[in-house]
């Protein structure tokens, strides 16, 4: 039966009375059973202990010891974990806004009317893809190392710069970023969805008016778009906080040259499962709850100032 | 009614997770009698004994294709000789060892025997995870040395057998020098200045394309610098080599950096974790290399068997007091979790006492630690086994007690030697500074460990 | 009028110019790393030309056998972990879905709430219990810390983009049904699962993408050798033995990331939309 003739026919039956709110309990029992296992034993659970792990010592090998606040109090001191905050920071910072202007710049490119859309979006996509996987992490390491092709296309442009970009701490970090803004395609899309959905009406209306592009952009396209922009700027950030992959391969696992490559999940790690200091990973693991749930919502609050829902 | 179904088995649902997953957490693992450290079995315990069926081993090891092909015939040899027990071997390189190693050994599926290292064997014997080897009948330890055998005990146990010993010196490709032209100052004498002044020199002379050395960066060369000082650099457990003399260690990688003895920083930073078939030394770029005396085999080999000799490393004090020791190459371990401990030990003692093995394994390794097994290989050792050899002997004079081995939650000292290195050489810290960091962050780091 | 006439197709040119480019600067390192992959070694560094001078397959077969096990039991791994993945999110999401979109339940809002949540919880919080459980019941270096969570609709990120689904949906469908006399079972199995093939297959393209990229928990979770998936069997290359042969190194890094690629050529439809749609990375 295809979806238009169940439709009919649904229309062809009176309406039944409505049921009373609880009547699905024992099937939504049933229904969302796994999911309730799930979320009390491998999340809410798993939360709560790691809660109560971060209050002591633990090496998986032996017996927890009670620690009370000694793990949060040595990430007062703990100048490495400084050091990750201040790398991831820089980070998202740097690497969302840059990647989403060049996902919006596009979008907008590709929404003016290019012929061959689908094989642009296509194309661009295929690095959004990609980009998580250890393969690429590993060719963008040799990429930008010192014999890498990054100083070759250099050389042709005539500079000639024989360091390698990851092994110097002052431009390691920027490799990574360059990576996350290489991936572009996805928001892109979701941006290109976004303006298809804005009336051509509008920008009619407003040339006819004699609007300039860069008016039509600010007044029109710009104030719808914001929802869009919030929601890819909320997952991004969520997202790019938890940066692992890229980090770990192109600096071999150790954090970088002066760790300044060491992304936040990267010294977790390193402390978890390289030391084996479960304790202070699982408090770890809860400042970086803390921070991105603020971050999170810092945003929320601050979307009612700029973001633009339709009425 | 239904409501309250609903609400008090989720409610059961959850509590009886949350206990789970809490109860887990907190509860440590079982530990089999015979596998306790404590030492405390009684005299009459004989411990495990050989199973009569077949029985699979799985042992692991880091190295360069040298040693990797060494070991495998070694293996060959070992399950010729004991047909019911076959050998799986593992390997990898040192960097990425450790992280498998610990992974390994926290998911409870780590390996029968593992080849250990000083850096972390006080991390691995006090968290209960190797066997007390003293325990294991199938192990013979009274071919070595007593105080050699000592290298591998904590606390009354026998953790793990040392492979090896070797001595630590500057490896000098003999082909690159002779090509620029060059020759050695007299290494028996020479200076920390003149180690400078020379490696400045080959690096001028070869116009760019190869270095005269790289700076110092792991925890051995670090204790003969605070050796040659007359410090050490840990006692009783805890970091006391003097901040002065630490500035000095760091000051001398900052000086050969800027002159050009050594590699531009970031030249440093990159090859800093690669293999040893790929290193600066191997490949070319180097001429003057610190290593570990016996592993001249194995960097040669990857060289292309370039010509490559061994001399002592300077000293600035006239006297010479002794600064230099054996350090225990490796060890062998067996898992405090093995299936089959007694085969393990088996393999140990095979690979540790059995001419037949020394023959194989040669001084890949180092100097075996069996005197026995080393006067039955002399006759067969290859041009730069022989080298190492000598270089032992030669160096005898220099030799004193061994130092502390790395104390407990001290097994990043490497990584973070190398970290503050490439602080001073890029010029983000003094050396001063770093020496304060660094002592801080490791004294940190034994502290919270225990 | 003839001079914007003329303005619009200079920036249509300009336009088609500068996206090619853009294209080109995009894809170029991917087909680098290809054309890389089929020369020799010693023609790899230095030479950025995509041009294929020679077509050689000695990097593939040097590399598929350089970790001591061909390269094809790693990418059987993969598969296993990946299979097992979208099987456990399509079965148990789209149960939960229904649950939330069409059932009526107590504590319905707040559950859907904290399911919303567990979608933007970072992962490492329970990363560390997880292992602890997973340790203790010995299920540590096997592949069931990676597919067992996946039966139990953790990936709440797809519970959302089938409730959507299903929310647009007609009741009348169930309404229909229920007259006929179907349980919720029938009417979940029947009528709905068969019109949400759409959700079904976007939820699987993205498991499959994120599984098969997911490095972190197979990192933790793998250590023996025999078990390594794709992404930790990569890594091993890189600390390899032996005079590391960057051609190898590439020959496997591209195997590695062909059934991305075809994914891609395939789901591209569901991948896309269900970008646009959902806002899935």
């Amino acid at each position: 039966m295809s979806l238009a003739e169940l439709q009919r026919a649904a229309r062809r039956t009176p309406k039944v009375a409505a049921k009373p709110d609880t009547h699905d309990n024992k099937a939504a029992l049933q229904f969302l059973g796994p999911w309730i296992i799930g979320f009390f034993g491998l999340t809410l659970g798993p939360m709560l202990a790691s809660l109560v792990l971060s209050f002591t010592d633990y090496n998986l090998l032996q017996n927890a010891k009670f620690v009370g606040l000694d793990n949060f109090a040595h990430m007062l001191t703990d100048t490495r974990l400084h050091q990750s905050i201040k790398v991831t920071f820089t980070y998202v910072l740097v690497g969302v806004p840059s990647q989403l202007l060049v996902a919006l710049f596009l979008a907008l490119v590709l929404d003016r009317g290019v012929r061959g859309l689908t094989f642009y979006r296509s194309a661009f996509y295929l690095p959004s893809l990609l980009g998580s996987s250890v393969a690429i992490a590993v060719l963008w390491r040799l990429v930008f190392g010192g014999q890498g092709l990054f100083n070759d296309i250099l050389g042709w442009f005539g500079v000639s710069a024989a360091t390698s970009w990851i092994a110097d701490p002052s431009t390691a970090l920027s490799t990574i970023i360059l990576l996350h803004v290489w991936t572009f395609g996805s928001p892109m899309i979701i941006f290109l969805a976004g303006l298809r959905q804005i009336p051509r009406e509008y920008y009619e209306a407003a040339s006819c008016d004699g609007a300039t592009i860069w008016r039509q952009f600010r007044h029109i396209t710009l104030p719808l778009l914001t929802p869009i922009i919030f929601f890819n700027l909320v997952l991004a950030i969520i997202g790019s906080f938890q940066a692992f992959t890229q980090a770990f391969i192109v600096s071999n696992g150790t954090g970088g040259p002066t760790d300044s490559t060491l992304f936040y999940t990267l010294y977790l790690y390193q402390q978890g499962f390289g030391q084996f200091r479960m304790g202070y990973a699982s408090a770890l693991a809860w400042l970086l709850v803390v921070i991105v749930g603020a971050l999170t919502a810092v945003n929320f609050w601050a979307s009612k100032f700029w973001v633009h829902y339709d009425d | 009614m239904r409501s309250t179904v609903l609400s008090r088995r989720s409610v059961a649902i959850a509590a009886i997770s949350l206990v789970a997953a809490l109860g887990l957490a907190a509860c440590g693992t079982q530990n089999t009698p015979s596998a306790s450290s404590t030492g405390a079995g009684g005299t009459t315990d004989t411990g495990p004994t050989l199973s009569s069926g077949d029985v699979t081993l799985r042992v692991n090891w880091w190295g360069g294709d040298a040693r990797v092909q060494r070991t495998n015939k070694a293996i060959d040899a070992f399950e010729a000789k004991y047909p019911n027990i076959h050998v799986t071997g593992e390997f990898s390189d040192w960097n990425g060892y450790w992280d498998k190693l610990a992974t390994s050994v926290a998911g409870g599926n780590a390996p029968d025997v593992v080849q250990m290292d000083e850096l972390y064997l006080a991390s691995y014997a006090q968290r209960d995870t190797l066997y007390d080897l003293s325990k294991l009948s199938q192990l013979d330890t009274s071919q070595l040395d007593p105080g050699v055998v000592g290298l591998g005990k904590s606390n009354g146990t026998l953790d793990a057998m040392p492979i090896s010993t070797t001595g630590f010196g500057i490896m000098v490709n003999d082909d690159a020098l002779a090509q620029l032209g060059l020759t050695l100052p007299d290494t028996d004498t020479w200076t920390w200045d003149d180690l400078s002044a020379f490696a400045k020199k080959i690096s001028d002379a070869s116009g760019g394309s190869a270095v005269g050395i790289s700076p110092m960066n792991n925890g051995y060369s670090l204790r003969l610098w605070a050796r040659q000082h007359g410090e050490e650099l840990f006692t009783d457990g805890k970091v006391s080599i003097s901040t002065k003399t630490l500035a000095g260690f760091f000051q001398l990688a900052l000086d050969w950096t800027k002159s050009g003895a050594a590699a531009s920083a970031s030249h440093q930073a990159e090859v800093a974790s690669v293999a040893l078939d790929q290193s600066d030394i191997a490949t070319g770029k180097q001429v003057l290399s610190f290593t570990q005396a016996t592993q001249i085999s194995a960097y040669s080999a990857a060289a292309g068997d370039a010509k490559f000799s061994l001399v002592p490393i300077p000293t600035d004090d006239a006297n010479k007091a002794p600064y230099g020791y054996l350090k225990p190459g490796m060890y062998w371990a067996v898992s405090a979790k093995s299936a089959h401990p007694a085969e393990a030990a088996l393999f140990v003692n095979f690979m540790i006492n059995d001419p037949d093995a020394g023959a194989i394994l040669g001084t890949e390794r180092g100097i075996p630690s069996n005197p026995k097994v080393v006067d039955a290989v002399s006759g067969s050792l290859s041009a730069t086994e022989k080298i190492a050899a000598d270089f032992d002997a030669k160096v005898a004079e220099h030799i004193g007690d061994a130092p502390e081995i790395t104390p407990n939650g001290g097994s990043a000292l490497d990584a973070t030697i190398a970290r503050y290195l490439q602080e001073v050489t890029f010029e983000r810290q003094t050396p001063a500074d770093a020496a304060k960091a660094f002592t801080a962050e490791i004294q940190d780091s034994i502290d919270s460990a225990s | 009028m003839r001079k914007r006439r003329v303005r619009t197709r200079v920036s249509s040119t300009t336009r088609h110019v500068f996206m090619i480019l853009a294209v080109v600067v995009s894809l170029y390192p991917v087909l680098w790393m290809v054309v890389s992959s089929l020369r020799p070694d010693g023609h790899i560094f230095n030479n950025p030309s995509l041009v294929l001078n020679t077509f050689d397959t000695s990097n593939y077969t040097h590399g598929w056998n350089a970790l001591g096990r061909p390269f094809g039991v790693y990418l059987l791994n993969s598969a296993i972990v990946v299979l097992g993945a979208v099987t456990g999110n399509l079965i148990t999401c789209a149960m939960a879905a229904y649950a939330f979109a069409r059932l009526r339940f107590r504590f319905q809002r707040p559950a859907f709430a904290a399911m919303l949540m567990t979608i933007m919880l970072p992962i490492h919080v329970v990363v560390v219990p997880q292992y602890v459980i997973f340790a203790h019941l010995h299920m540590v270096n096997s592949f069931w810390p990676l597919i067992l969570p996946k039966f139990f609709a953790t990936d709440a990120f797809f519970i959302f983009l089938m409730v959507q689904f299903i929310r647009g949906l007609p009741r009348e469908l169930d309404e229909a049904a229920r007259i006929d006399g179907a349980g919720h079972w029938r009417i979940f199995g029947q009528i709905l699962l068969p019109l949400m093939t759409p959700a079904l297959a976007t939820t699987a393209i993205f498991t499959f993408l994120w599984t098969w990229n997911d490095f972190f928990s197979q990192l933790i979770y793998l250590t023996d050798p025999n078990l390594y998936t794709v992404p930790v069997a990569l890594r091993s290359f890189i600390d390899a033995q032996g005079k590391s042969s960057y051609g190898s190194m590439f020959a496997m890094s591209v195997v590695s990331i062909v059934p991305l690629l075809l994914l891609f050529a395939f789901g591209q439809k569901y991948l896309i939309r269900g970008i646009a749609t959902t806002g899935g990375k």
